[in-house]
């Protein structure tokens, strides 16, 4: 069986993270689990990245987080979108359909 | 990202390290928790969704670390733990740091204070209102390019009525004088003003009011300190009146300036004087001294062509007077502070060559010590650490050991600087106004980063350039080391004695210069000679008449006394404050080109004045009780005089014609030695004496000059009290001649002081570089000293070869600094007095001076290294 890669792809992890966490606050495993399931698997989050991920949006004040109780009763960092992070939302989405049907367009071209 | 948000984020992670840390841990661990519980719902056992999500995600501590270490807050933190263990290792080698610290704080110390009189004096803005815009005016001949600090009321006339760019011109003029007030005499700096004095200056009186141009020689301001020392306050001295040497009648005090405020010359009292009018004065008389105020947005450039232009047109219509004159205009503060500039620049390169010494000293101890640890570099080499992460400990052991000394060296300073003013000469301009502030700190901070970088780059760039396997395999103790590294301590040794012989001659030279004045003939004797500063109070005519009487009686009560061989009375004392000097006119002598009147010295001395001052009178008589002002007027001249007016004539009996007071005819009546006037750096030069009777109103202000035969400071008391009872008014301050002339050494004697010093430190600092390079030599080759010596080596060969390898390095030093101190000498030039820029004195003692430093330096290591065991060495490994 041929690995396929499951990297996000570079430069839109911030987004997906916003993207999911419109919805509604998750904690860190959470956003991983709805990320590889919405995707069907084809993106699988390293912990590592995710969570470094999360510290850097907080910082950012796109985020915000809280100390919670997890359904099965652990404690566990919820993290909700702020207002700016609605904003930085919409513009990175906007950036990135500009630019995938961009390539879309080219490789249509191509081909 | 918002910069402010991070700043804030980090800072608060800083301050609860701990509890983020946990926080940290909780979050991952609860993300692997949830992973493993999603896992087993799926059916694994506990054990196998274990290892299925370390699988996946890697283990828990490498995504903490990861989280960790995200933040420039970590990187701060990271920071602190490489200096603290920069710290520990200077905490290890204690002398190593001790020394390198000491050796900075001496650098930078002495750096700090020099700068600290510099930034005082030559940068600061003068503590006046409008510093930037005050401007000092000089007359310039642009023919002989002679420039003197003042004009002719005449000239500033024709400056005042046709400048556009000046705002305001003050004529003034001052002097140290006694002030009677109502129940007492004090001596006081006291300056005469007109009344745009405080438009140039924007003066605003704290009390009272400015005084007007109706009100010359009866009104005057005092600064606060006077009015507070003399009247209590400022308020209280309103009104109050001034009598003594302050005018013809009575001055009130209408107003008093701010304590800041002493202009010229820490004045306290500024009389008011009247606006030069036309009919006054010659053209050639230089009786002022001229402060202006340029208009805003005028630069002393243009201001100086206008001055150009109007000095023209006054060419133009006085031809003869003003032949070649140009008034020039300089900033008020190079004006007051031109004179201190090159003692302070030498005092400044000396300081940067001592800073530059004691940087070498510590590159060469940081480089002992990266050979010392090659071994741990080069196992951080093997290990993978890149070249920077070599370097940077060194880097950092270097900033941490300027820090201290920068620490050491501002605590140094700090003493040095009050010890500095002291000793400073009292025509140090601004010297009151020297401390340290923010500027210096700075200064001194940029100074000490700079020399961590300068004493570090060697060092960290051999340090990065360590091959991993030869120096794992190299042994250095026996005393194969690398060629490389033994050129560059020797090239810094010979850096340092190079650095060092030009300071060394430097300071020979002031020494010598100093030695020179006060070893000279100045044409009269010093020793034994009491000096009083005796200022009569008069106003009238009678009064001059009377003080001379009374002067003329006491010196004859005076010279009764036991223990007083002769007593005379001068105007114009040579080291003094008094004296007069202008050009004259001789009748049946050389022809006189009315262009270039020849010049001289004005004295005005009473009888007996030469024998007390032990001055040879050539030829011809000394002053008497005839010579009055019923009688022809007469004058003394000094040999000078004589050859530059009468050749080979005989002068007794020529006329000579000067404008001290009137015009009057003088008859030559004797030729004098000629006297070095003003210090002993002065030439031997011409003077005109004449008698005290025929120029009353020179007699009044005097010096009393007594020979004694016993210590002249035991007959003080007596002759305060004798001439107390002479005339009770008369304000007296004492000293003696050899105190005067010491006093107009000042500057020249702190030159010397000051670079010998530095000197001696720098001497102090290469020795130590010797004695290190030498001391490292040694260590590194007692393997194959003790090698020699097992195979019967002499311990003189083995000493004379360390003592030869010391003299090498020394003469090749010497040399050097040799060549660079021929390139340098003519910038010391102008500060000696009776020796030569390259004086083979100074040269030869310095060499030898640094070459038995060096001996003496590499002696100790060297007689460490005939006592090697050899046994003892070869067994070392």
């Amino acid at each position: 069986m041929v690995d396929e890669n499951t990297d996000v792809i570079q430069g839109t992890l911030d987004m997906l993270i916003l993207k999911t966490l419109s919805l509604e606050p998750m904690h860190g495993f959470g956003i991983a689990r709805r990320m590889e399931q919405v995707s069907r698997g084809v993106f699988r989050i390293n912990p590592g990245s995710l969570l470094t991920a999360l510290q850097r949006l907080e910082r950012a004040g796109w985020l915000d987080s809280e100390w919670r109780q997890t359904k099965n009763s652990r404690r566990a960092k919820y993290y909700s979108l702020t207002r700016a992070g609605k904003k930085q939302l919409e513009i990175e989405t906007a950036d990135w359909t500009r630019r995938a049907s961009a390539v879309a367009r080219l490789l249509k071209a191509e081909a | 990202m918002n910069p402010w948000r991070s700043l804030i984020y980090g800072l608060r992670n800083l301050a609860r390290r701990k509890s983020r840390e946990r926080e940290i841990a909780d979050e991952v661990e609860q993300y692997y928790a949830e992973a493993e519980a999603e896992l087993i719902e799926r059916g694994l056992t506990a054990e196998e969704a274990r290892r299925t999500v370390r699988m996946e995600a890697g283990t828990i501590s490498v995504v903490r670390e990861r989280m960790n270490t995200y933040g420039w807050e970590n990187a701060v933190s990271g920071f602190f733990a490489d200096l603290r263990f920069a710290a520990r290792q200077l905490m290890k080698h204690r002398a190593f740091t001790l020394t390198a610290v000491l050796t900075l704080a001496l650098g930078i110390g002495a750096n700090a204070a020099i700068f600290t009189a510099i930034d005082s004096i030559l940068l600061a803005p003068l503590p006046y209102n409008n510093p930037s815009r005050l401007a000092f005016l000089n007359t310039h001949w642009s023919d002989s390019g002679y420039t003197i600090p003042r004009v002719t009321g005449l000239d500033m006339i024709g400056v005042r009525d046709q400048t556009k760019s000046l705002a305001a011109v003050s004529l003034y003029w001052s002097g140290r004088l006694s002030v009677e007030l109502c129940n007492h005499a004090t001596y006081t700096e006291l300056s005469w003003v007109d009344v745009n004095f405080a438009r140039v200056f924007d003066l605003k009186p704290i009390a009272g009011r400015l005084f007007t141009e109706a009100e010359a020689n009866q009104a005057a301001l005092v600064s606060e300190q006077f009015a507070r020392d003399n009247f209590g306050s400022a308020q209280a001295a309103l009104g109050q009146v001034l009598h003594g040497d302050v005018g013809s009648a009575a001055v009130e005090i209408v107003g008093v300036v701010p304590a800041g405020f002493d202009f010229p010359s820490k004045t306290q009292v500024w009389i008011a004087r009247p606006l030069i009018q036309p009919q006054w004065d010659g053209r050639n008389a230089f009786n002022y001294r001229a402060v202006a105020l340029l208009r805003p947005g005028v630069s002393f450039k243009a201001a100086q062509a206008e001055l150009d232009a109007i000095s023209q047109r006054l060419q133009k219509i006085y031809p003869d007077d003003n032949r070649n004159k140009r008034i020039t205009v300089v900033s008020l503060a190079e004006a007051l502070t031109g004179n201190a500039r090159p003692t302070l620049l030498l005092l400044w390169a000396t300081v940067g060559i001592i800073l530059l010494i004691a940087c070498v000293n510590v590159t060469h101890l940081q480089l002992v010590r990266t050979m010392e640890r090659q071994r741990e570099m080069a196992i951080r080499k093997a290990l993978g650490s890149s070249r920077w992460q070599i370097m940077w400990p060194v880097l950092l052991e270097s900033l941490l050991l300027a820090a201290l000394g920068c620490a050491a060296g501002v605590l140094l300073a700090v003493p040095a600087v009050r010890i500095l003013v002291t000793m400073a000469p009292k025509e140090l301009p601004r010297a009151g106004e020297i401390h340290l502030n923010g500027w210096v700190l700075a200064f001194t901070m940029a100074i000490s980063v700079l020399t961590a970088l300068a004493s570090a780059i060697f060092p960290a760039i051999r340090a990065a350039k360590v091959n991993a396997t030869e120096a794992m395999k190299h042994d250095a103790a026996r005393g194969m080391s690398r060629k490389g590294a033994t050129t560059l301590r020797d090239g810094l040794v010979i850096a340092e004695v190079a650095a060092t012989f030009v300071l060394a001659v430097a300071a020979g030279l002031l020494l010598r210069t100093m030695f020179t004045l006060m070893n000279r003939d100045l044409g009269f004797e010093t020793r034994q000679m009491l000096v009083v500063d005796a200022d009569a109070p008069a106003q009238t005519a009678d009064d001059y008449q009377r003080v001379i009487l009374q002067f003329n009686e006491l010196f004859t009560k005076l010279s009764a006394m036991p223990g007083v061989e002769h007593v005379a009375g001068i105007m114009g004392l040579p080291m003094g404050n008094y004296g007069s000097n202008g050009s004259y006119t001789p009748r049946g002598g050389l022809s006189v080109d009315p262009h270039h009147r020849p010049w001289a010295n004005w004295s005005v001395a009473s009888p007996g004045y030469f024998q007390t001052m032990n001055i040879p009178m050539l030829r011809g008589r000394d002053f008497n009780a005839q010579d009055t002002a019923d009688n022809p007027f007469v004058v003394i001249i000094s040999e000078s005089v004589a050859k530059q007016s009468f050749g080979n004539a005989d002068p007794i009996g020529k006329q000579i014609q000067c404008s001290l007071d009137g015009d009057k005819w003088m008859t030559v009546i004797g030729i004098v030695g000629d006297i070095r006037q003003d210090s002993p750096a002065d030439k031997p030069g011409p003077a005109l004496y004449m008698p005290m009777t025929q120029h009353p109103y020179y007699a009044n202000q005097i010096n009393i000059v007594l020979r004694t035969g016993v210590k002249p400071s035991t007959l003080m008391n007596t002759v305060q009290t004798m001439i107390a009872q002479a005339n009770p008014q008369i304000a007296m301050r004492f000293t003696t001649m050899d105190a005067m002339v010491n006093e107009s050494v000042t500057t020249q004697r702190f030159r010397a002081a000051l670079i010998s010093l530095f000197a001696a430190v720098g001497i102090l600092l290469s020795m130590l570089g010797v004695y290190g390079t030498m001391a490292y030599t040694v260590a590194q080759r007692t393997f194959e000293i003790g090698l020699r010596m097992a195979f019967g080596a002499n311990r003189a060969v083995i000493l004379r070869g360390i003592l030869r390898h010391a003299a090498m390095l020394a003469c090749i030093g010497i040399a050097v600094g040799l060549v660079l101190s021929l390139m340098l000498a003519r910038l010391v030039a102008a500060m000696l007095v009776g020796v030569n820029p390259i004086d083979p004195i100074s040269l030869s003692g310095a060499s030898l001076l640094l070459l038995l430093t060096a001996l003496a330096a590499a002696s100790a290591p060297g007689w460490k290294a005939t006592h090697v065991d050899p046994l003892a060495a070869l067994r070392a490994e």
